[in-house]
C-alpha cells in the first residue's frame, strides 16, 4: 500500500514535519481552547498590575472578572477568526456565577464522570463533607452536625477534599 | 511531573481549597483579604490551583440532581464506611496516626469486634476467628484481611497501627501480651506503626522478617524475593525464623541477622543471599500505591504492564517483544485504564488495541 502511493510534495512533507509547531502557534493566537496553565498566567499577571487597596476589597471577586474577561477576549477572537466578522465590544463582565472555562477539553460530563473516580479516593467524611456542601448548599455547621465534627474539622475536610480532587483531576490530564 | 514537584503542588492546591472555603463562608476580612491577595500574587500556579479547585466546587454543584448524590446517599456512605475508607494518606494524617495516645488493648478490641460488623465495601471481605488459645496466652484474636484483583483497604487497628493492603494480598495478625506479629501471605502492605515499648510489631513475609521501631514501612511480597522500602523512622531486617531453617540445618556463627534500615531505603530479602546491603530509593514512588498511583522513572514497558496488571481489570500485552524495553516514565492512576491507554496511544510507533478481555501494544 505504501509503494503505491505518490511520494509527498515538499510542501506536504514541510506542513507534515511542522504541523505540531503550526498548530501551536495557531492554537496560542486564536485561544480556541484556554489552557489552564496560560490561562492562570495571564490572570496572574494582571493580578500584578492592579493595586493592593483595588484586590483587597474582593479578590476572589477580582479574580473571577479577570478570568471570565480573559475567556471572553479568547471567545471573541476565536469568533473573529471563524467568521471574520468584527465584534466591537465583549460583554459585560458582571456575571460571576459562570465561571471561566478552566479545564480546557473536557466538557461537564466527561468532568463529572471522573470526578465521580476521584471522590472515591477520600476518606468517607471528607468525601461527605464537600459533597454536602456544594451538592446540597449545606452550610459548614449543617455538616457538622451531619458528619458528628465541628464546624472547623468539616471546613478542613472541604478544604482537604478540593485540593485533593484538584490535583487527582489534573494527574488525570 | 516528578513526585517532590507533586508534592508541592498538592499543598499549594490544599490552601488554595482552605481559600476558598474561607471565602465561601462569606466575605473575607481586610486582613483576610490582603493576604489572599498577596497568595495570588506569589505565583501563577497558586492563581492556577484557585480556578481549579473552583472548577470542582461548581461541577459538583452540576451533580445536584444525580441520585449518587442525593442527600440520603451521601450520609449512608459516610456512615457505612467511616472506619473503613481507603484512606488517602498524606504526611500529615500519618503524623497524626502516631501522636494519637494509643488505646488501651482491651478497649480497643471491643471497638474493633464492633466496627467488623460493617461492610468493608463491594468485594472486600474479612473474617474474624479466634485462634486455639495456647495454654496460658489467654485470649488471642486472630484477624485476617484480604483484597481481590484491583482492591485496596485501609485499617487502623486495635493499637493504632495503621494497615494499607494493596491490590491481590493477605494479612494475618496476631496481637499477644509481648508481641503484634503480622504475616503478610500474599501481594504488598503498607505498616503505619504506632511504638509501643513493651511490645514489639514483628512482620513475617516469606523469607524476611521486620521489627519495627516505630514507623511506617512498605512490604512487597514477590516470587522469589520479599521487598522491604522504609517511609519513616527505622526498622530491623532479617531473614525470618522460617526462612533460616530452611536454609542452613548448622547453628553456624550467621552473619548479622538483622540489618538497620533508615526512611528512603529498601532492602531485598531472599534466603541464600542474606545479608544484602540496603540501596536509596525514593519511597514515595514505592508507596504511590496508596494514594492510588503507579510512578514510572524511565521503566522499561515490560515492567510496566506487569505492575499496571496488579490492577487493571483486563491485562496489557505486549505483543512485540521489541516494545518491552521502551522506556516510560509519568504517573498514572491504578484503576483509570482509559487514561492509560489514552498514554500508551500517545507513544510513537506504538499502536493498541483494546478488546474485552486484554490490552494488546504492539509497533504501528
Amino acid at each position: 500500500m505504501a509503494a503505491a502511493e505518490p511520494k509527498p510534495s515538499l510542501v506536504e512533507r514541510l506542513f507534515a514535519d511542522h504541523r505540531g509547531a503550526l498548530q501551536t502557534f495557531f492554537l496560542r493566537r486564536i485561544r480556541a481552547k484556554a489552557d489552564a496553565a496560560d490561562l492562570a498566567q495571564e490572570v496572574y499577571v494582571r493580578m500584578l498590575r492592579i493595586g493592593d487597596e483595588e484586590a483587597i476589597r474582593n479578590p476572589v471577586h477580582y479574580l473571577y472578572t479577570v478570568a471570565n474577561n480573559l475567556v471572553k477576549e479568547h471567545a471573541v477572537l476565536d469568533r473573529r477568526q471563524a467568521s471574520g466578522i468584527d465584534i466591537d465590544e465583549a460583554p459585560a463582565f458582571e456575571q460571576l456565577e459562570t465561571l471561566p472555562e478552566f479545564d480546557g477539553d473536557l466538557d461537564a460530563t466527561q468532568r463529572l464522570a471522573r470526578l465521580g473516580v476521584v471522590l472515591k479516593q477520600l476518606r468517607p467524611k471528607c468525601r461527605a463533607a464537600v459533597e454536602l456542601r456544594f451538592t446540597h448548599g449545606l452550610s459548614y455547621r449543617e455538616i457538622a452536625t451531619h458528619l458528628g465534627v465541628s464546624p472547623q474539622m468539616a471546613k478542613k475536610y472541604v478544604a482537604q477534599a478540593l485540593g485533593h480532587c484538584r490535583r487527582r483531576m489534573a494527574a488525570l490530564g | 511531573m516528578n513526585s517532590n514537584e507533586e508534592q508541592v503542588r498538592a499543598a499549594i492546591a490544599e490552601q488554595a481549597g482552605e481559600w476558598f472555603v474561607a471565602n465561601d463562608e462569606g466575605p473575607l476580612d481586610a486582613h483576610d483579604s490582603a493576604a489572599l491577595a498577596a497568595w495570588f500574587k506569589t505565583s501563577p500556579v497558586h492563581v492556577e490551583e484557585f480556578l481549579g479547585v473552583s472548577t470542582i466546587a461548581r461541577d459538583l454543584k452540576e451533580a445536584r440532581t444525580d441520585p449518587e448524590y442525593s442527600l440520603e446517599a451521601i450520609l449512608a456512605r459516610a456512615r457505612a464506611e467511616e472506619e473503613f475508607a481507603i484512606q488517602v494518606l498524606g504526611s500529615r494524617d500519618s503524623f497524626a496516626v502516631r501522636a494519637r495516645p494509643s488505646r488501651p488493648w482491651l478497649a480497643g478490641a471491643v471497638a474493633m469486634a464492633a466496627s467488623v460488623v460493617l461492610s468493608l465495601g463491594l468485594f472486600s471481605w474479612w473474617n474474624v476467628r479466634h485462634a486455639a488459645q495456647p495454654p496460658g496466652a489467654g485470649s488471642i484474636t486472630e484477624l485476617r484481611f484480604e483484597t481481590g484483583h484491583g482492591e485496596q483497604l485501609s485499617r487502623r487497628l486495635a493499637d493504632n497501627s495503621v494497615l494499607h493492603l494493596n491490590t491481590d494480598s493477605a494479612v494475618t495478625i496476631r496481637y499477644g501480651k509481648t508481641e503484634r506479629l503480622v504475616t503478610l501471605t500474599v501481594g504488598q502492605a503498607v505498616f503505619e506503626v504506632a511504638h509501643e515499648s513493651d511490645r514489639t510489631f514483628r512482620v513475617l513475609a516469606g523469607s524476611a522478617e521486620v521489627v519495627d521501631i516505630g514507623t511506617k514501612f512498605d512490604v512487597r511480597l514477590g516470587q522469589n524475593s520479599t521487598v522491604v522500602t522504609v517511609i519513616e523512622g527505622r526498622v530491623e531486617v532479617g531473614l525470618s525464623p522460617m526462612g533460616e531453617k530452611l536454609g542452613t540445618n548448622s547453628r553456624q556463627p550467621h552473619p548479622p541477622r538483622f540489618v538497620e534500615l533508615a526512611a528512603g531505603q529498601q532492602v531485598s530479602v531472599a534466603e541464600g543471599e542474606w545479608p544484602a546491603t540496603p540501596i536509596a530509593v525514593d519511597a514515595q514512588n514505592t508507596t504511590a500505591w496508596l494514594r492510588r498511583e503507579i510512578v514510572f522513572d524511565h521503566e522499561p514497558l515490560e515492567r510496566v504492564a506487569a505492575e499496571y496488571n496488579r490492577y487493571a481489570p483486563k491485562p496489557i500485552e505486549i505483543a512485540t517483544p521489541a516494545l518491552r524495553n521502551l522506556q516510560i516514565t509519568g504517573v498514572f492512576v491504578t484503576d483509570d485504564t482509559e487514561a492509560f491507554v489514552a498514554f500508551l496511544r500517545s507513544l510513537k510507533g506504538v499502536r493498541v488495541e483494546v478488546t474485552p478481555t486484554r490490552i494488546s501494544v504492539s509497533r504501528d
